[in-house]
């Protein structure tokens, strides 16, 4: 494994720790503050995001007709990248406190260690496999249509 | 013929004009910015830069001691206006250039988000609504529980636990950034999940169009046409984010698989999992919104997939039938009477009626900013016989919302839910109103949709007047409220010595519940809105105040006591929302003052607080 990939596999889990580790700062610390609310912002998302990344770019999503604009497709797909990373993270975080508040077993810093441990348990996982990229889809009209 | 510039202001040919044996390139594949053109660059960003500045020095001059009729609007200094119309300006010099980098539309449009959600935090040292206390006081009352409670405990407040997945989370986040409780970050919320908008937005329209102009204008008119302020600190402003966030991918990805490749769709089913389970915990409305939405969308040949929506709906029947099902079994007969009931379901009802000038003035440009969006919608929908084709799915997501207004009328505010959800869809639309129309690829010499720039007076000035004049309508409608919706510190203190001697068990008997922490332990503490009850008490009440509310308190048992708070949050929202007039309030609080059966405990500037003496002979005793 390259170094850089293991850098990013490793990054999510590492932010979960550090925001852990924040926890023990002053009360409202900026130093405090900053790694929680990234760690719960975007680290249990990346995390899933590099398992899922090969296998959802082997097909290419649906876009506009026009082709004028060259880098169009590459930044769609990068902030559907950012939606995700952020709204799975947000979700998780929801779902993990839910979870500890129906089993009475609520605490803050619970929820950021369990969410941790879910990313590491995700970087531990291999990557889906990927295959060639098929063909783009257009937005509706269908293929073909002069509209 | 007036020639589009790049984002370095060095002039290129129109786009049909172009070569178009090779498709137009992406900004990034453009030689690097060419600094001898410096004066284009400062034209672009001397506007941004200007608001910025006079936003600034705005938000300092701006006082907010004496909030008048017209709430945060008649406070503000000239120079919020002016910052503002040079923002809207700025952008539309800078959007309607379609080749321009999306930098500069993306940087005008977070510059619109800052002026118009970051305003309030800036000039009211408190957090804005009642309704934003309510949640920090269910915030509150998870930690200090540290789990669900069952309806018996809480009585109307359980409904909160019965949906927590908002409240559980900035509990974690309460704990986590140790701060003393929500109320420290949420005069905030606005601006977080205004910006938590803005990528899956960008996502929903560059799925129909490579048009910049097309996408920034439709970004730009939805920031400016959501006044209805569901962006406060409450779970639908992150429930709408993920809604957006789910349709966003569907579009991109939910396309009807080929036989056999089942594979991808079960992979984006597994990742929107948690989307839609976070959605269907933390919110009521806004689950049923996306099973409409999705289901609208498998009635399209591209997107008729099943897939997602099945799992939406046992995800929402596994919740709905376990976790909220003791509010669901209360309220489903009431849900049921209500179907199909347009004309109540868009009633507002009591005590939401526009009194005075300033109310029934406000309350009109809202109605009119909100009309002027759908109109604008209606032409580019009507207008573009292309884009009405390429964007069906968009046209059909603005349209289904309107179902919901034959189901239920969501506690009075269903037309405000509806108007929402509809405006992602209807914005797009909107702003392809302002643009030239979207030509067939066939129709265009190199068949790549290059858009035609925006010339002439139709083209190049009208739509910047009209974004301005949308973007001036957003101020009094989003914050011509103000003197309703906040609460000033001195109210935020007094309401806290309540509770700060408030025995368990004890009754705070108020006019409205419009004040600061006005669910403040409501564990422990019990409340009674007397403009909540029917309007025969509340006649009662005003023939003889202190003997009917001595009545309606008598029967707390000491230890616990009974208070009767009156403060301005309460006054304004009765005098502007058509209930009681200020004066009829205050010849309320006067018959208190003068009654032997109350004992005045706190006074301040913004409100009084009196204690109903314990006697024997207390009114409504058996003794």
């Amino acid at each position: 494994m390259r170094p850089q990939s293991l850098a990013i596999r490793l990054l999510p889990p590492f932010a979960g720790w550090c925001a852990v580790g924040a926890t023990t700062l002053p009360a409202g610390s900026p130093l405090r503050v900053a790694p929680v609310a990234v760690f719960l912002l975007a680290g249990p998302g990346a995390a899933v995001l590099r398992i899922c990344g090969p296998a959802l770019r082997r097909h290419q999503a649906v876009g506009p007709v026009e082709s004028w604009d060259g880098g169009f497709e590459r930044d769609s797909d990068r902030l559907e990248q950012l939606v995700l990373a952020a709204f799975l993270s947000v979700g998780a975080t929801l779902i993990c406190a839910t979870a500890l508040m129906a089993a009475h077993a609520f605490s803050g810093i619970r929820v950021l260690v369990l969410l941790t441990v879910l990313t590491m348990l995700a970087a531990c996982c291999p990557q889906l496999p990927g295959r060639t990229r098929t063909a783009r889809a257009s937005s509706p009209p269908q293929k073909g249509s002069p509209l | 013929m007036q020639q589009p510039a790049t984002e370095t202001g060095r002039p290129v040919a129109a786009p049909n004009q172009r070569d178009t044996s090779h498709p137009a390139m992406d900004l990034a594949d453009l030689p690097a910015a060419d600094h001898s053109h410096w004066p284009a660059r400062l034209l672009l960003t001397a506007p941004l830069a200007g608001a910025l500045a006079l936003w600034a020095y705005a938000m300092v001059r701006t006082d907010t001691s004496r909030l008048g009729d017209f709430g945060l609007v008649g406070a503000l200094p000239v120079a919020f206006w002016i910052a503002l119309a040079l923002l809207a300006v700025g952008f539309w010099v800078c959007v309607r250039d379609p080749l321009r980098a999306n930098g500069w539309s993306l940087a005008y449009t977070v510059g619109l988000i800052v002026l118009e959600r970051a305003t309030q935090a800036l000039v009211y040292p408190t957090p804005l609504y009642s309704w934003a206390w309510k949640h920090d006081a269910v915030i509150e009352h998870l930690l200090t529980a540290g789990g669900l409670q069952r309806g018996d405990q809480l009585g109307d407040m359980a409904v909160y636990d019965q949906w927590p997945g908002f409240f559980a989370a900035q509990a974690a986040l309460v704990r986590l950034t140790g701060v003393e409780n929500a109320a420290m970050y949420m005069a905030w919320w606005p601006l977080v999940s205004s910006l938590l908008l803005l990528t899956p937005l960008l996502l929903i329209y560059r799925t129909f169009t490579q048009d910049r102009r097309l996408i920034w204008t439709a970004v730009w008119l939805f920031y400016v046409a959501n006044w209805v302020g569901q962006d406060y600190f409450s779970p639908q402003s992150l429930a709408l984010a993920l809604y957006l966030g789910v349709i966003a991918v569907v579009l991109r990805r939910g396309e009807r698989p080929a036989r056999g490749r089942r594979s991808r769709q079960v992979l984006w089913t597994a990742l929107l999992i948690p989307l839609i389970t976070a959605i269907v915990i933390s919110h009521q409305l806004t689950p049923v919104m996306l099973v409409a939405s999705l289901g609208v969308l498998c009635l399209t040949r591209r997107y008729r997939d099943w897939t997602l929506l099945i799992t939406l709906l046992l995800v929402f029947l596994a919740w709905n039938l376990t976790a909220s099902l003791p509010f669901l079994r209360e309220a489903v007969p009431e849900m049921v009477s209500s179907f199909g009931d347009v004309s109540g379901n868009l009633e507002t009802g009591y005590g939401s009626t526009p009194t005075g000038t300033g109310p029934v003035i406000v309350s009109w440009v809202s109605r009119i900013l909100s009309a002027s969006v759908l109109l604008l919608a209606a032409v580019g929908v009507l207008r573009g016989r292309v884009l009405r084709h390429r964007a069906r799915p968009l046209l059909l997501l603005a349209a289904v919302p309107l179902l919901m207004l034959v189901a239920n009328d969501y506690g009075s505010e269903m037309i405000f839910r509806v108007l929402l959800f509809m405006l992602p869809g209807a914005c797009f639309f909107a702003a392809a109103a302002l643009l030239p129309a979207v030509r067939p690829l066939a129709a265009e010499p190199g068949g790549h949709g290059v858009p035609q720039p925006a010339v002439g007076l139709r083209f190049a000035v009208l739509p910047g007047v009209v974004l301005l004049a949308l973007t001036a309508a957003f101020v009094p409608s989003y914050s011509g409220k103000d003197r309703l919706s906040y609460f000033p510190p001195q109210e935020v203190a007094l309401v806290q010595q309540v509770f700060d001697r408030a025995p368990q068990g004890s009754l705070v008997v108020a006019a409205h519940r419009n004040y600061p922490l006005a669910y403040a332990s409501y564990w422990n503490v019990q409340h009674y809105w007397f403009l909540d009850d029917e309007k025969s008490h509340v006649e009662e009440i005003m023939k003889d105040p202190a003997g009917t509310l001595a009545r309606d308190m008598a029967a707390v048992e000491p230890p616990a006591r009974a208070y009767f708070l009156l403060t301005q949050g309460q006054i304004a929202n009765s005098e502007m929302n058509g209930m009681l007039t200020g004066e009829q309030l205050r010849s309320i609080e006067k018959s208190v003052a003068a009654s032997p059966l109350f004992e005045r405990v706190g006074r301040n500037s913004a409100g009084v607080i009196y204690e109903l003496k314990r006697t024997d002979s207390s009114p409504g005793r058996t003794s």
